[in-house]
Formats: C-alpha cells, structure tokens, sequence
C-alpha cells in the first residue's frame, strides 16, 4: 500500500458539491481525527479546536463546488481549509501570547478511536501516517522546525528569523530546502 | 525579472504560508500564465500537507460531529436511518436553515456575553483604580492634616535653615514638636537632583561626634520638599541640621562637606 493510494480522490468531495449529505457523513468520519489533530498542533486547546474543526466542515459543505481535481488533492483542498481557519483563529484570539506564556499547558484529547472508516481505510492511513513521518523525520531537525514555525503556528518568514535568532536569509533558504526535500518524498511516494 | 526558479522558491515559501503578501500576489500573479510554475506550486502544496499528515490522528469528541451534522441540517441519529432513503432536498435544507438560524442566536448570545463579562472587568477595574486613589487621597489627608497640626500646636518650634555655598537661594523651614520628638521639614528653591542621587538631611548632635541621618528626599524642577522625621533626639541633644547631595539612597555618614542648608538649633 502506498501513500499514492490514499491520495487518489474518493470523490467524497465531488458527492459534497451536488448536496450529497451522506457523502459529507463519510467525508467527516474520514478525515475528521487528522484535521483535528492538526487544529489541536495549531490551537494547543481542545475547545477552540472543536469549534473550528466544526467551522471548517461547515465550510467544506457550503464551498465544495469550488474544489477542483485538477489542481490538487482531496485531503490537500481539506487541510488547507482546516489550517486556514485555525491560523485565523490563533491569530485572532492572540492564543499565540497564551501559549508563550502557559508553557505547562495540557490538550484535552479523546484518545479513543471509534473511527466509523473501514478496517481497510484506518490500515491505509496507519501506513501513510508511518511513511510520512518517516519522511519528516528524515529532514534536518532546522529545517523542519522553521517549516513547523510557519505552518503550525502561522510565523512569517522574519519573526521565524527574529526567533531563531538567524538571518531572514537563512530561514528562507533552510525552508525553501526543507519543502524541496517533502516534494521529492510525496513524489517517490506516488 | 524574476525567473522561474525563483518562482518555484517563492511556492515553496507560500506552501506553508510564510511568503510575504508581495511574494504571494507575485507569485499568483505569475502562475496565471506559467502552466510549469503552476504545477510546480500545486506540487508544493500537496508536500506541506505532509506536515499535517505526519500527526497522529485524534478523534474529536462525538458530540462535535453531532453539530456539524447539525449544522448542515443532517440527521444525526444513524441507527433510525435507512443509508438507502434519498431524504427530501427541502427537508435537508429546511434543517440546515434551522441549524444556521440556532447558530447565529448562540452566536449573538455568545458575543452579548462576551461583552458583558468585558464590561464588568472594566467597570470592577475602574472601581479598583477609585478605590486605589480614594485611599492614597485619604492617606495624603491625613499626613496634611497631622502636618497642619503639628505647625499649629502651642509646643512646636520653628527653626529656619539657610541655604550655603553651593544653593544659596535654597532654604528650609523646621517644623520640631518637642514632646512628640518630631519634625516636619519644608524646602524650598532647592536644585532638583539627579535620578542617581538624593538628598539627605543630617541631625548634627551634642552628644555624638558623628552626625545621624534623619532620612533622605528627592527634589523636582519644583524646586520643593518636605520630609517627617520621627522618633527624634530630645531637643537638647540635637545641635543642628544640614543636608548634603548623597548617592540614590543616601550614606551611613555624610560623603561631603557641601551643604545645601544648614542650621543650628
């Protein structure tokens, strides 16, 4: 099994866009634990997560005509909808200034999984999940943290810069490597 | 001219969203026209999901499916459900506008409470300042009021201190109670100190060789200060009074000669 597999369309979403609210059902139990464990990396607290995981589905329901096949995945269209609220909502309610100052901080998880996906759907993402923290793992630690500092916390190019202390050249040079590297890894993956 | 490289550095960036607003509307603005640079970014994309994809999932609580369900106007409850009934297209949307409308009515209640809550932190913070304020307007009431009293009692003594060398507009007016071993110090035209030192008024005494410090003050451009002294010598110990520029803080003993005023008593 390969991560390419899991990439191809379910046409899930294509369902979506003409109203299909079962389809939306099956999309929901799909890709729901991803997209809120990537609003609980974003937001660091259980509550907003929820809410904005519920924002962005709701989002997804009324704007699924605008996904287009052609110009990028299923799961890529959902996490960009997903991020994108999550990085407005951080940086709306300056949780950002919460979160530096609450360094004890705890996320309220379900750590049950009560999945409603196949056996067959929750072996595919298992393997996905391994390959792709495999390729993670595999770019430098400085590089992957000035990639995290951008994506998970919504830092721009300089105060990435101003936080790690290096030069806005480096930081652009250390991401622009780093996203080179993920590109070659989802295409040997494919 | 920026070149396709630098455009495909530039996706690379925007990927993650860490390109700056110019880089981002250049880059759109180039991919319009650049079928290569526009697969190149979509590519781009698709890699930075790998750093979602990297997390471990985690179920988000029953009840959040429930609300969304809700509000897209689905029903939630599968086990009554037939998955092959095709539900009316009214009905789902009649739910949906149902949901949306409760929605929005937690939404206004929630933002009503929201500022209230904020209204009453306000209003609890300004009635602390008053509070604050009305006690140190209090505290200063009294201390005039004993200050007032102390000059108008029948006991009290009157010393004038004169200004020396280095101020001679300065001067001071003494204020000593005797029975009560205080004493209330009024400066006047004095030179305003620096943040790096004080002034110190100095008790020179008949019965010691050293004199002893009555406390230290600042002055401001005002060119004005006063200064209680408590718990003083007896009125026939104290020699004389003299105030000297000492570090911030003041000195165990004085660290110069240059007296602002002075005085015997």
């Amino acid at each position: 099994m390969t991560m390419n597999q899991t990439e191809q369309s379910t046409g899930l979403l294509t369902a979506v866009a003409r109203g299909d609210a079962d389809a939306f059902e099956a999309l929901y139990d799909r890709y729901s634990s991803m997209l809120y464990a990537l609003l609980l990396r974003i937001l660091g607290n259980a509550e907003d997560a929820q809410e904005v995981l519920q924002e962005a589905f709701v989002k997804v329901w009324t704007n699924a005509q605008m996904f287009d096949e052609q110009r990028g995945s299923e799961i890529a269209w959902l996490i960009s909808i997903a991020r994108s609220r999550g990085i407005d909502r951080l940086r709306s309610r300056k949780i950002r200034n919460e979160r530096e100052n609450d360094a004890g901080r705890e996320v309220s998880i379900h750590v049950g999984f009560t999945d409603k996906s196949t056996g067959a759907d929750h072996a595919i993402r298992s393997e996905e999940g391994t390959a792709v923290r495999g390729a993670l793992a595999a770019l430098p630690d400085a590089q992957r943290v000035a990639l995290e500092l951008a994506y998970f916390e919504g830092f721009s190019q300089s105060e990435i810069a101003e936080r790690l202390g290096e030069p806005l050249g480096t930081i652009k040079t250390r991401m622009q490597l780093g996203m080179k590297k993920l590109r070659e890894s989802l295409r040997a993956f494919q | 001219m920026t070149t396709h490289e630098e455009f495909e550095s530039l996706a690379a960036l925007d990927a993650v969203g860490a390109a700056t607003a110019d880089e981002a509307a250049a880059l759109r603005s180039h991919v319009e026209g650049c079928p290569a640079c526009a697969n190149a970014q979509a590519e781009l994309a698709e890699a930075a999901t790998l750093l979602a994809r990297g997390l471990d999932p985690v179920q988000p609580p029953p009840d959040v499916r429930a609300r969304v369900l809700a509000s897209i106007g689905q029903h939630v409850d599968d086990d009554d459900e037939d998955d092959n009934v095709v539900r009316p297209f009214f009905n789902r949307w009649w739910w949906s506008a149902a949901a949306m409308l409760l929605l929005a009515l937690w939404g206004w209640r929630e933002l009503a409470v929201r500022a209230e809550r904020e209204k009453s932190v306000t209003a609890e913070a300004e009635a602390r300042h008053f509070s604050e304020e009305n006690a140190r307007l209090t505290e200063r009431n009294e201390k005039l009021s004993a200050q007032i009293a102390a000059i108008a009692a029948a006991g009290t003594k009157t010393i004038a201190l004169t200004g020396q060398a280095v101020a001679p507009s300065a001067s001071a007016r003494v204020f000593l109670e005797p029975e009560q071993r205080r004493a209330i110090v009024f400066f006047s035209d004095m030179p305003a100190n620096t943040a790096d030192h004080s002034y110190q008024l100095w008790i020179i005494r008949a019965d010691q060789p050293k004199p002893q410090s009555a406390g230290v003050f600042d002055v401001t451009q005002t060119g004005k200060a006063s200064i209680t002294i408590e718990n003083l010598p007896v009125a026939t110990e104290i020699k004389g009074l003299a105030v000297t520029l000492e570090p911030k803080g003041g000195a165990e003993q004085p660290t110069n000669t240059n007296f602002y005023v002075s005085g015997g008593v």
